[in-house]
């Protein structure tokens, strides 16, 4: 089965508030006590305003972050995000959802106040037969900028559909 | 304005060198709280019930989970606000009961117009050495 036609595809917009409660309640949840994340003082001593992010909070940020009100228009006008119809296609024969690989680009520092505003798309979808089992494999680029448009972070999430 | 302190000292880092190690006992309660805290409630990594019922030991870890504790690691090493890149490939499930602790491993250092980076190679082993996610990073030095 060919998947040209999901290359470039847009999957997502969203219009993000970071705010020091979910920053520190992430950092807390990935065991990160450091007081950087939880105290306002300590933030500015490492020469932050406020807390910054932590590493990898932009990849939960969508669900800790976005609010009806500011949100752009879907891209995908209403379709929804075609990396589920992609996976949700698949799984109706079984198998398994697995994270293959992410990475995190980041341009430069974000922290609590900050808004930013993020366009995720998907930029590659492969096969592969390992062990008589066929992988699909979908790639998606995620990229957060800055109130000035200046891009903070670019997310590369490459998810695997593993076949029964 | 942000200006993050570096932790690093450029100058003494070298090839070879290897950051503080992180330890965790990773448990249920774990899993629960970064569920919470990530909005991600795939029911294998909170309901046991259901984990068994889909031929599972049990419930087992959010891989973000690994990523973002991998991530303090290397946080806690160079300090926040001073990553360039960090990149990872899940390799194994983690399970609650596994001790991980994570290996960070200076491969070089440059000087680029991003500054002064040092790159290295991180993962995440359980106590029989068998590696749940691999990676590397780039972060910024004095």
């Amino acid at each position: 089965m060919s998947y040209d036609e999901y290359i470039g595809k847009p999957m997502s917009a969203h219009t993000i508030h970071v705010e020091r409660g979910s920053v520190s309640r992430f950092a807390d949840a990935c065991t990160d006590k450091n007081p950087i994340y939880h105290n306002l003082k300590a933030a500015k001593v490492a020469g932050f305003d406020a807390p910054p992010l932590p590493p990898t909070w932009t990849f939960a940020s969508a669900f800790l972050g976005a609010y009806p009100e500011d949100q752009p228009a879907d891209p995908t006008g209403g379709k929804g995000n075609p990396m589920m119809g992609i996976m949700s296609g698949l799984m109706k024969n079984g198998g398994m959802v697995l994270h293959g690989e992410q990475e995190f680009i980041y341009h430069q520092p974000a922290q609590c106040g900050d808004l930013l505003h993020s366009e995720g798309k998907i930029t590659n979808v492969y096969t592969k037969e390992s062990g008589g089992k066929l992988m699909t494999f979908v790639v998606m680029e995620t990229v957060f900028k800055n109130a000035a448009g200046e891009p903070v972070v670019t997310e590369i999430f490459n998810l695997i559909h593993r076949g029964k | 304005m942000i200006n993050p302190v570096r932790k690093l000292s450029f100058d003494k880092i070298s090839a070879g060198d290897e950051a503080p190690v992180v330890s965790h006992l990773l448990t249920r309660t774990d899993l629960v709280k970064y569920a919470g805290a990530s909005g991600d409630f795939n029911p294998m990594h909170s309901d046991e019930a259901a984990a068994k019922a889909a031929g599972l030991p049990s419930v087992f870890g959010h891989g973000m989970f690994s990523m973002g504790f991998l991530g303090r690691a290397i946080t806690d090493w160079a300090g926040p606000g001073n990553l360039l890149n960090y990149r990872v490939r899940f390799t194994k499930q983690t399970w609650p009961g596994e001790t991980l602790t994570s290996k960070i491993v200076v491969t070089g250092k440059e000087v680029t117009k991003e500054g002064k980076v040092i790159s290295a190679d991180v993962s995440l082993v359980n106590e029989k050495g068998e590696a749940k996610l691999s990676g590397s990073t780039k972060v910024l030095a004095a």
